[in-house]
Order: structure tokens, then C-alpha cells, then sequence
């Protein structure tokens, strides 16, 4: 009875928690917090993410998303629309796929100037919040 | 002591249920042989019969439970062992085909979208209002609270009425699609009592429309309860020939809600038009989801449900057509709301919802229509590419969100109970709890053990692709398993022609 | 008459469509509108009509709205993820 009660509400808590990225932000200072959710903050501090590791997590992000035409060469020089066939309503959601995985937030005129997976790790790698 | 109440409760039920069903068999009995019936009706009516047994099908099923309970306390321990033995053996096999899906979650797919449909985020949406401040009375013509809880039901009215051609006063809420046909059915014919006596139907109706036909009966009047063929259609010459001068009301669905046929209901239209009788349809399964115009298809009632089209449960809504004006008796007396039809205050959250769940209908339309095509037909591919299995129904003249399978050699409340994942009804909601073949298959000429292995499956717009594979992949495993333990099966496979073997009583 | 958007706006749109969407916790919801909000833009794309857009953008953001209220709704109110659903693939906790 208990544990269901605690199924449910644990992902609402955590939604709540991560919800802003400022509150996500102010509780991975905490240490204590981070037993609460460490997979989630496990690398979280100022250290910048490696490129290589980044190129490859965006990778996999693409093949994921499942709608790019040549899911099975993606280099860092490939392009969105030219090699993936993605239309601009695509990328969008590509990219939102992408903040998902980096918990991150493009601001929409930053996201309409990304057009190849290089650019896309360019913007990840700077950015402080990416994790 | 909690099982003593309960057991005095269900004795108790039955006790208020007995005389009912005795009053209503013993009625048909006596009345039976004394009416006059025109040969066509006749013959049908000594197949009919059969029917009557569905009138109290939650007793029966009782009655059995209890019998089996008392053969089982009866026998010995030992046989009960075994018994459980099998059935637990049985489920671990079972289970064994979804164990290996750990980190996936419990909860069934739901694919009984005939029974009841999920009600819309949008549709809530719009209700929701309804209990946070527009709680005014539409009736209420005093005060801004009733005005502007009424102008959200008119609008309603107008989106329900749009998507069948109709006009926004020839709507009538009531509580659902059974009152709206039990309105039809029995209101249409007090009110003509005087001159016409007949009423015209068929075998595949729901349950309501046929009931309620029988009651009328009761009232002294003829009912023709129609046969269909064996893809479930009506014929239009049978049709054309069981009116009388003195036919009041001739009925049929539009889509059945076992077998998703679609009746020819522009054809039957003409031919009651032509004959001055009435024609009135219970769309509950087709409304929103198959294209109905009441001018073009001459219908003159039209019963429609909101809970089929991802609207809130407890509300529906009858056509009536204006011009000409079709008369009816009201089941409701009271303070004459609704054109007299159907008197009692409006619930607006649900008349509301209702309303945003049809403008969705027709403004869905086409991506749901394309959506549930592309599944159903990856469905019935899928399902059928199972040895011995077959579509009940008619191939053509369906609709696609509907899809009944027969599984010969499998019996389908033990394939129901192998499938926990999967939220299935091997038939109407109404008669699921009971273990009686469905009379709508038996109509169209299906034996009891293959109207016994067939199973519904309900696509809607919120059913997904993955859903659907997953339903193919574990059907088709299931019941290759279910085949693999029965005798039956092995029998067929053997070459032995089952119609051969004298099956002893027991 | 409603102001007609710029290529932008329509794009911050849409994507604001496809979080809400993924935010649903029920499975079904979540993949009904993904799938509705990705139809009805690519639907519309090729559409010129400066009156048009500005009238499609304008239902659109009410239509925004009733995803914004419902998806958290539905976060309220949770039942157990369907056999398809693996316990990760969830509406997205993120926003």
C-alpha cells in the first residue's frame, strides 16, 4: 500500500525538483541531495563535458530519434537537413531531444542556427549547464 | 461474517430478480402463440426463442459459479489438487511469455474501445470549468448563471448536431445510447399504438434495442426480428418485404458493436422513406466514426453515446427528426426540458464535454480514420496470419476500429484469461460476464465453439503501433501455447475430422 | 486580425508542442499528441496565407494552453506503465 504510494509519487517529486533549471541547478550544490537522485547530478559541477564523449551522446541521440535517413554514418560534419533529411520542424525536435539528454535549454535563435551535429557540440561543450 | 453478508446480499438480489425474469418469460410464453404473425415473422420468431435465455444471463452465470462451487467442495481434495495443478502449470507457462519483460510496467494495453473509450485530455479540459465556477443551471433564465451555463450547452448541441447533418433542435440529451434507443423503441411505438402495431429490427442489434422491442411485445405489439447474413448485413428484399401497413418503426445499427459491420443504412433509408415508416439507428459505435448524414440516409432517429467518442460517461444524445415531425411518447414525465422529450435538469460538464468530444470527432476526422485504418489492417494481417484463424464479419463493409477473430481450437474465455496483458472482451460488455457464446456471431451462423473463440479487438485514436504489435506477437503465442496443450488441436493435426466424434455426455 | 507570426515564433511553437506532449505520463496521451502536434504542423507548413497563419497560430497557442494544463493533470493523477512501456521511457521529467 505504502510502496505504491511511494511508485507514484517519487517521479512527480522528482519532475518538481528538476523542473526549473535553477532549482536543479541549487540542489546539486547540496551534497546530501545527491543520494536522493544521483544518477541524475553525478557529474553535475563546473568540470565541461569531453568533446568526444558529447559528439557520441548526440549520436546516439540522432539514431534514436529514429526519423534521420542515414542513421548509420553520423560524423561530426553532418548536416541536419542535407545528409538526415530533417525539415526544419524536425530538427526542432531533434534538438529538444538533445536538451533532454543534456538537460539543457537552447534558446530558439541559437537553435535555428544549428545545422550540423559539430555545431550542436560546439554549443553543448559551451555551455556550463550541460550534463 | 463478511462472506455471510455478502452471500445474503447476492440471495437477496437474485430474490428481486426471480419474479422479473419469470414475469417476462411467462408473459411471451402465453402471448407467444396467440398473436398473429405473417409467415416470414413466424418462422423467425421459433428461432428467436433462443434469445430469451440472454434475459437474465447474470443469474445464470451465478447460478453456475454456485453449482461449480459445490461440485468442487463435493469432490474430493485430491481432484481439486490436480485441477489446481493444471491451472497454476497452465499460468507459469503463460506467464513465462511476459516474464522476460522485466523493467516494463503491468498495466494491460487496452483494446476494448467498443465497451468504453478513454476520455480526451481535451475533452476533460473543457469540463473541467464546469466545477471550478460555471455551475449555473442552463434552465435558469433569471440570472447570468444559468445564461451562461446555457450558451456552453447550446454550443455543445451545435457541434453534436454538425457532425450528422442534423440541426441543433432535433438534438436531445439523455443518459446514454441504451436510453436514447429504449426512447425510440418504445416511445415511437405508444405514441402510433392507435393505428400501427409492428416493429421491425434485427437479430444483431444491441441488447437495449432488442429488450426493448421484447418489452413492446409485452404491450401488445409484433416484433420482426430480422436474420443476417453470414457477413452480418441485413437484406435489403427481407427488409423491404417485413413492412406492414402497419410497421411503425423499423430499426438498425449502424456499426455493430461485436463485429463493426456497417449496415446499408442509405439503402434502408429509401426503402423507409418509400414505405412511410420510420427509420431509426443506433449509431453508438458508428457516431464521429463512420460519415452519417440524417438527410441524405433519410434516418429519422439517431441514438449516439459520448463515452464511444472519448467523451464523458452518462451522457448521450438522441436525434429526432423536425420535418417531417417525428412523434414520440416520453419515458420521463416532468418539467418538459428538452422539447418535452426527455424532462430532469441537464448535467453541463457532461453535455459540455460531450459537445468538445464531437467537434474533436470531425475535427480529427481524417487523421483518425487514416490512423485506425493503418493499424486495423497491420492488425488483421497480423492476427491472421495464424493458422485456422478467420474475420467475423464482413470483409468490406466495415468499420476498421472494429475487428472480431475467431481462433478455432481454442477456447476463447481461457485465451481471455491467458491474455492478463491485453484488455479484451470476447463480446459486448453486457454479456462478458457470462460464459454464453455471443448472439451476435450465433446470427451469423457460427457455431458455439467458434462463436466461443472469438475475440473483439477495438482500435481507436489513442491506440499506438506499438500496442499493436505487441497484441499480434503475444496473441500468436498464446494461442499456439493454448493449442499445444488441446486435445482438440492435436486431433486436427492428427487428420481426425472433429464432426466424426461422438462426444459422450458428462 | 491577429498579428502573423515570424518563422520563428511558429518554430518556438512547435517545439513548445513537443515537450508538452512528452510530458504526459500517461503512455497513450503522450504518443497521441507527439504524433497529432507533428500531423498537424507538417500539415500546415506549406501554408502562405498570412491571414491563415495568424488565425492557425492563434487556435494553436489555445490549443497550447489545454497540453499545458492537461499534461500536468495527468502527472497528478498516475497509474502504472503499460506492458509496452519500459520503466525509462516516461513523459519526460524535464521541462
Amino acid at each position: 500500500m505504502l510502496r505504491t504510494f511511494f511508485r507514484s509519487s517519487t517521479p512527480l517529486t522528482l519532475r518538481r525538483i528538476s523542473a526549473s533549471p535553477v532549482a536543479a541547478r541549487s540542489a546539486s550544490t547540496f551534497i546530501g541531495r545527491q543520494s536522493f537522485t544521483p544518477m541524475r547530478f553525478y557529474s553535475a559541477g563546473a568540470a565541461k563535458l569531453d568533446k568526444d564523449e558529447v559528439t557520441r551522446r548526440v549520436i546516439d541521440v540522432i539514431k534514436a530519434f529514429g526519423k534521420s535517413n542515414a542513421a548509420a554514418t553520423i560524423t561530426p560534419t553532418t548536416l541536419f537537413n542535407k545528409d538526415l533529411g530533417l525539415d526544419s520542424l524536425d530538427t526542432v525536435e531533434l534538438l529538444v531531444a538533445v536538451e533532454e539528454e543534456f538537460d539543457i535549454e537552447i534558446p530558439d535563435k541559437i537553435a535555428d542556427e544549428l545545422k550540423s551535429v559539430a555545431e550542436t557540440v560546439d554549443y553543448i561543450t559551451s555551455n556550463a549547464d550541460a550534463n | 461474517m463478511l462472506r455471510r453478508t455478502v452471500a445474503s446480499g447476492s440471495s437477496m438480489m437474485r430474490m428481486a430478480k426471480l419474479p422479473l425474469s419469470s414475469r417476462t418469460a411467462l408473459a411471451s410464453a402465453t402471448t407467444l402463440p396467440r398473436r398473429h404473425y405473417s409467415p416470414a415473422a413466424a418462422v423467425k420468431l421459433t428461432n428467436d426463442i433462443s434469445l430469451e435465455t440472454h434475459t437474465d444471463t447474470q443469474m445464470a452465470s451465478r447460478d453456475q459459479a454456485a453449482a461449480r462451487a459445490e461440485a468442487s467442495a463435493g469432490s474430493s481434495a485430491k481432484a481439486a489438487a490436480i485441477i489446481d495443478e493444471i491451472d497454476t502449470s497452465g499460468r507459469t507457462a503463460l506467464n513465462a511469455a511476459y516474464q522476460e519483460n522485466t523493467g516494463f510496467g503491468t498495466r494491460p494495453i487496452y483494446m476494448d474501445m467498443q465497451a468504453t473509450t478513454p476520455t480526451d485530455p481535451r475533452v476533460l479540459d473543457t469540463m473541467l470549468k464546469f466545477f471550478t465556477g460555471l455551475y449555473g443551471n442552463p434552465h435558469s433564465n433569471t440570472h447570468s448563471y444559468g445564461w451562461e451555463t446555457n450558451k456552453e450547452v447550446e454550443t455543445a448541441r451545435d457541434h453534436i448536431a454538425k457532425l450528422i447533418g442534423a440541426d441543433s433542435k432535433e438534438i436531445v440529451f439523455t443518459s446514454g445510447a441504451t436510453e436514447s434507443n429504449n426512447m425510440v423503441v418504445k416511445g415511437v411505438a405508444r405514441f402510433y399504438k392507435k393505428t400501427k402495431k409492428h416493429i421491425i429490427t434485427t437479430r444483431t442489434e444491441h441488447k437495449c434495442v432488442l429488450e426493448a422491442a421484447r418489452a413492446m411485445i409485452n404491450e401488445g405489439f409484433e416484433v420482426t426480428f430480422l436474420p443476417v447474413d453470414e457477413a452480418g448485413l441485413v437484406d435489403l428484399k427481407e427488409l423491404e418485404a417485413a413492412i406492414r401497413p402497419d410497421t411503425c418503426l423499423v430499426s438498425v445499427m449502424a456499426v455493430n458493436n461485436e463485429i463493426g459491420v456497417i449496415q446499408p443504412l442509405k439503402e434502408i433509408g429509401q426503402i423507409c422513406k418509400k414505405h412511410k415508416v420510420y427509420f431509426h439507428t443506433d449509431a453508438a459505435q458508428a457516431y464521429g466514426k463512420i460519415k452519417l448524414d440524417v438527410n441524405e440516409m433519410n434516418i429519422d432517429l439517431l441514438s449516439i453515446s459520448s463515452h464511444k467518442i472519448y467523451g464523458p460517461k452518462g451522457i448521450g444524445a438522441l436525434y429526432v427528426r423536425r420535418r417531417p415531425r417525428v412523434r414520440l411518447e416520453p419515458l420521463f414525465s416532468g418539467g418538459g426540458q428538452e422539447r418535452g422529450l426527455r424532462s430532469g435538469t441537464l448535467a453541463p460538464p457532461l453535455v459540455a464535454g460531450f459537445g468538445e468530444a464531437a467537434r474533436l470527432m470531425h475535427q480529427e476526422f481524417e487523421s483518425d480514420q487514416a490512423h485506425i485504418k493503418r493499424l486495423s489492417d497491420k492488425l488483421v494481417k497480423g492476427l491472421l496470419a495464424n493458422d485456422h484463424t478467420n474475420l467475423n464479419g464482413s470483409a468490406s463493409h466495415r468499420y476498421p476500429g472494429c475487428i472480431n477473430v475467431s481462433f478455432a481450437y481454442v477456447e476463447g474465455e481461457s485465451l481471455l484469461m491467458a491474455l492478463r496483458d491485453i484488455a479484451l472482451s470476447s463480446g459486448s460488455a453486457c454479456t462478458s460476464a457470462s460464459l454464453e457464446p455471443s448472439y451476435v456471431l450465433h446470427a451469423l451462423g457460427r457455431d458455439d465453439a467458434l462463436a466461443h473463440s472469438s475475440i473483439r479487438f477495438g482500435i481507436g485514436r489513442f491506440t499506438t503501433e506499438r500496442e499493436v504489435d505487441y497484441v499480434i506477437k503475444a496473441i500468436s503465442e498464446r494461442v499456439e501455447f493454448l493449442r499445444s496443450i488441446s486435445p482438440l488441436w492435436e486431433m486436427v493435426q492428427e487428420g481426425i475430422d472433429l464432426d466424426s466424434i461422438e462426444w459422450s455426455g458428462h | 486580425m491577429p498579428a502573423t507570426p515570424s518563422r520563428l515564433q511558429v518554430l518556438s511553437l512547435y517545439k513548445q508542442f513537443i515537450r508538452n506532449s512528452n510530458q504526459f505520463n500517461n503512455f497513450n496521451f503522450r504518443e497521441y499528441f507527439l504524433r497529432i502536434s507533428r500531423e498537424k504542423f507538417k500539415e500546415n507548413a506549406p501554408i502562405q496565407d498570412k491571414e491563415k497563419v495568424a488565425k492557425l497560430y492563434e487556435a494553436a497557442q489555445r490549443d497550447l494552453g489545454v497540453l499545458k494544463r492537461q499534461k500536468l493533470i495527468s502527472q497528478m493523477y498516475t497509474f502504472d506503465k503499460l506492458v509496452v512501456e519500459s520503466a525509462k521511457d516516461q513523459g519526460d521529467s524535464r521541462s
